[in-house]
């Protein structure tokens, strides 16, 4: 009964976590362009899908960029945190302060001081500005994440592996970084999250040679969601859980 | 140099350099433009001012500033409620089970939140599939007006903002020494008692990271409140992002942005100050 | 592609500003407010690749050019920012001799205030904010002014654009003041008045109107005309109405942005879309109302008539062009579209 109860519960919540997903699969194949009745089934909007190139090349602009954003934020996020948490240091203060302001940021504003900034780099804007801003803006969910993880940390493990001679670069390799996995992990994944799902950061930072997903499915959603946004966000969905699928069960092999 | 110096230097190196560019340097340019004047037809005139900063005491944007926080604290608190036992349960399952609902938690947000929004649109309208639903179930003799309605705007908050909770959640409860749960109920402590008094507080930095990460980034996010709620409230976020587009008072919306910050600053400082005093007291 | 990338390399090695340019384009317009089939045709033509990139206000267009944000070749501003944009230098001066199409659009709607001697710009598309009804609901013929919309049996039913401007134009206009009015005293009197119809209105559309309407959530409803036009494919029942005190007009055009890199082909571009028969096939496939004088007389008879598309002279009287409003004004507006939004 107690099993029962617990898996009922997580069934709920993934219920409600899918079940938007799911309206959205099915009106992927609906036979009408703005309503919400159903009125029959239909290909049609995978059709003009497939033959919207433009759509298929930012999509592919997008996922490149989450997953360098988001690898690269984790990077400097987790060794930031170990930094934060570990080490005493003058500015540590101003660092944790920044972390916060990032977090708190309104979009506009970010989006709008990255900008200004780039331009006085005298930067072209595109895949580079996009990808720093996007990396910038990950990077304190990778921190608050794994400083959270780390805080009440056996430090006699640490402890343990230096008197065993371990160097500090080995020690964070062999220790501390397998203890923070679950949280290196999850802080990855909010990261390629957060820029799967950017709008305005992104509008301001990029250019014409670089459009981004999300950017294209705002501006069209202004005018109501067609079924093709449906339909892409159907494949796009259908293609993120075949990849998990994939890694699970090859990551499993390996074992 | 030994080696701790230099990984040690390389750690905070990395960090330090992303953070000053592009976090401190932009927000001070956000700063300064907070004490300039609007312009004519430039967006910032360089002549000093605090006038934003006094317009900021109107009541009405003490208003628009109380209505984002009573949103955003209500959306943590289900938060945290919904997603504790959740994370918790997922840490508590088998090491192969565990990774793949952690994925299938996360799957569902790489679809854009404006599509999701408009699903739940779909849903939650008048002839939606949740009336549809109640009405055929006889539950209900009349379709209820929940779409452009407080709780349409809570139900969307809490389902964009969740994993934002779930994950940090999940991260510090997996790490749990379920030895001191196992030590306390040998002890004969009982359930709720060893939940309250042993894995509450091993867990609280979870929690902490999780509420902030909710807490924070809601006061900002306004256009699921727009979409689901009908526009009918102004929000923190929408008032910056006007100031910087329609109005074109870009001090005015820098000046509502560094308000923001510094208040939820000050105010997660008094936290940190009271929490450690509480510890202080507690080891005592 | 491979070859394309190359060029863009070299282009961008030797900076060649005036030799031949590369055969690119970049488009920066509203959301699909130009047919694909429009650039493909171009494209074929001239051998130039137009990418586009879209987006959703002029206000963030113009945040962004303003800011210093740009590589952009053509942008579509609304009339009153082509003013703004012009007077600010953020547009390059047109070259008149690369546009002999000019000559096929209505004299009407060239050298106007905003633009004389259409310098900096070229009339794209014309629209106009009205009165959305569903017909199934609310007999239509019953609604011929804008205070129509305060009527106590719409309570709960009505649908306002979540836009400041256009809907203080809309209640200014109500009140017998022009669109343009920037008395505080007038916009204080327009602020009132909307305090008014706050309890009949059921959502201030931050997506698509029409979807309201189709979802039958609203039954009437301040709108652009190109929003009841679509909604109408979906939805019978739909109709508009031009209030007789004057609707709001807004005129799209297309202008160069400061420091385009790719100039002349944004001037073939412009010469292309003001042929007739490619005009004509944007106003179609669009459903907003060409400025092409001659394209009109290519229309298919049905759209030609449609007067939500095109509105007859007697629709139009009264009506009032947007024009650009000092920035003082614009943030009283602001300000009381907050007040509106937050007074309980």
């Amino acid at each position: 009964m107690k099993g029962l109860g617990r898996s009922s519960y997580l069934a709920l919540v993934f219920g409600f976590l899918y079940l938007p997903i799911a309206v959205l699969i099915i009106y992927s194949f609906n036979d009408a362009k703005y309503s919400l009745e159903w009125k029959g089934f239909t290909w049609n909007w995978y059709q003009t899908l497939w033959q919207n190139d433009d759509l298929i090349e930012v999509a592919l602009h997008s996922l490149t960029i989450a997953l360098l954003s988001a690898t690269l934020a984790t990077i400097v996020g987790t060794l930031g945190a170990v930094a934060l948490y570990r080490y005493q240091f003058s500015g540590k203060k101003l660092l944790n302060g920044l972390i916060f302001i990032l977090i708190m940021s309104p979009e506009i504003v970010m989006g709008i001081s990255l900008l200004l900034l780039f331009v006085t780099l005298g930067m072209d804007l595109g895949f580079s500005t996009l990808l720093l801003s996007h990396t910038t803006f990950s990077i304190p969910f990778v921190v608050v994440t794994v400083l959270s993880r780390m805080s009440g940390f056996d430090k006699f493990l640490i402890e343990a592996a230096k008197d065993l001679g371990a160097t500090e670069f080995q020690t964070f390799i062999k220790v501390i970084l397998p203890l923070l996995m679950p949280a290196v992990v999850a802080g990855w994944l909010l990261s390629f999250t957060l820029s799967m799902d950017d709008v305005i950061i992104s509008f301001f930072v990029t250019g014409p040679d670089y459009e981004v997903l999300p950017l294209k499915v705002y501006s069209m959603v202004r005018l109501g969601v067609k079924p093709e946004i449906n339909a892409l966000s159907t494949v796009m969905f259908a293609l993120t859980l075949v990849l998990v699928l994939l890694a699970q069960f090859f990551l499993k092999e390996k074992k | 140099m030994t080696d701790k110096t230099v990984f040690k230097r390389f750690a905070i190196g990395i960090i330090a350099i992303w953070l000053v560019l592009f976090a401190l340097v932009p927000n001070l340019m956000v700063i300064i433009a907070s004490f300039m004047t609007q312009g004519e037809s430039e967006f910032i005139v360089w002549t000093p001012s605090i006038s934003s900063y006094q317009r900021m005491l109107d009541p009405l944007y003490l208003q628009v500033f109380w209505n984002s926080f009573y949103l955003s604290a209500f959306t943590t608190v289900l938060c945290l409620l919904i997603g504790y036992p959740f994370a918790y349960l997922i840490a508590r399952a088998g090491p192969k089970a565990r990774p793949i609902l952690l994925l299938l938690v996360i799957v569902p947000f790489w679809t854009s939140s404006l599509v999701r929004t408009y699903a739940m649109i779909i849903i939650l309208n008048a002839n939606g599939l949740l009336n549809s639903t109640l009405l055929g179930l006889g539950l209900i003799n009349e379709p209820l007006q929940i779409l452009y309605t407080d709780t349409a705007v809570i139900a969307g908050l809490v389902y964009t903002l969740l994993p934002f909770m779930v994950l940090p959640l999940y991260a510090a409860i997996e790490k749990l020494d379920w030895r001191l749960v196992e030590a306390a109920r040998d002890l004969g402590a009982r359930k709720v008692r060893t939940f309250v008094s042993v894995i509450i507080p091993l867990t609280m930095p979870g929690i902490v990271a999780g509420s902030m990460l909710v807490f924070l980034p809601g006061l900002g996010m306004f256009y699921i409140a727009d979409f689901l709620g009908g526009s009918k409230t102004t929000l923190i976020g929408n008032l910056i992002q006007r100031q910087f587009l329609s109005a074109r008072d870009w001090p005015f919306g820098s000046a509502a942005s560094v308000t923001l910050t510094v208040t939820m600053g000050v105010m997660i400082w008094i936290y940190l100050l009271s929490a450690k005093r509480a510890n202080a007291k507690v080891e005592v | 592609m491979k070859k394309l990338l190359i060029a863009v390399a070299l282009a961008g090695v030797l900076g060649s500003a005036n030799a031949a340019e590369e055969k690119v384009l970049n488009l920066y317009n509203w959301t699909e407010y130009m047919p694909k089939e429009v650039l493909k045709a171009f494209t074929k033509e001239t051998g130039i690749k137009v990418k586009e990139s879209n987006y959703a206000s002029t206000e963030e267009m113009y945040a962004k050019l303003k800011a210093g944000g740009g590589g952009y070749d053509l942008v579509v501003p609304s009339t009153y920012f082509v003013q703004r944009m012009a007077r600010e230098g953020l547009l390059e001066p047109l070259d008149h001799t690369k546009l002999p199409n000019l000559k096929n659009v209505d004299p009407k709607f060239l050298d106007q205030p905003f633009d004389p001697g259409n310098q900096h710009s070229v009339p794209y598309l014309l629209s106009s904010v009205g009165i959305t009804v569903d017909s199934a609901k609310v007999d239509p013929k019953t609604i011929t002014s804008w205070l129509d919309l305060w009527k106590p049996e719409y309570k709960g039913n009505v649908l306002l654009m979540d836009v400041a401007r256009e809907t203080f134009a809309v209640v200014q206009k109500a009140l017998g003041y022009s669109a343009n009015d920037t008395d505080p005293a007038h916009i204080e009197a327009a602020f009132n008045k909307m305090k008014e119809l706050l309890p009949s209105v059921k959502l201030f559309n931050a997506e698509s109107p029409k979807v309201s309407f189709i979802q039958g959530e609203v039954s009437v409803g301040i709108t652009w005309n190109g929003e009841a036009f679509m909604g109408q494919q979906e939805k019978k029942s739909l109709t508009f109405v031009y209030p007789k005190e004057g609707v709001i007009l807004a005129m799209d055009t297309m202008a160069i942005p400061k420091g385009a890199k790719h100039p002349d082909n944004a001037h073939k571009f412009l010469n292309f879309v003001m042929r007739p028969e490619i005009a004509a096939k944007i106003s179609e496939s669009l459903g907003y109302g060409t400025l092409n004088a001659e394209a009109i007389k290519l229309l298919p008879k049905e759209l030609a008539s449609n007067r939500i598309v095109y509105p007859t002279a007697d629709d139009l009287k009264n009506a009032e062009l947007l024009e650009d409003i000092p920035t003082e004004t614009q943030g009283l507006y602001e300000k009381y579209w907050s007040e509106l939004k937050t007074a309980k």
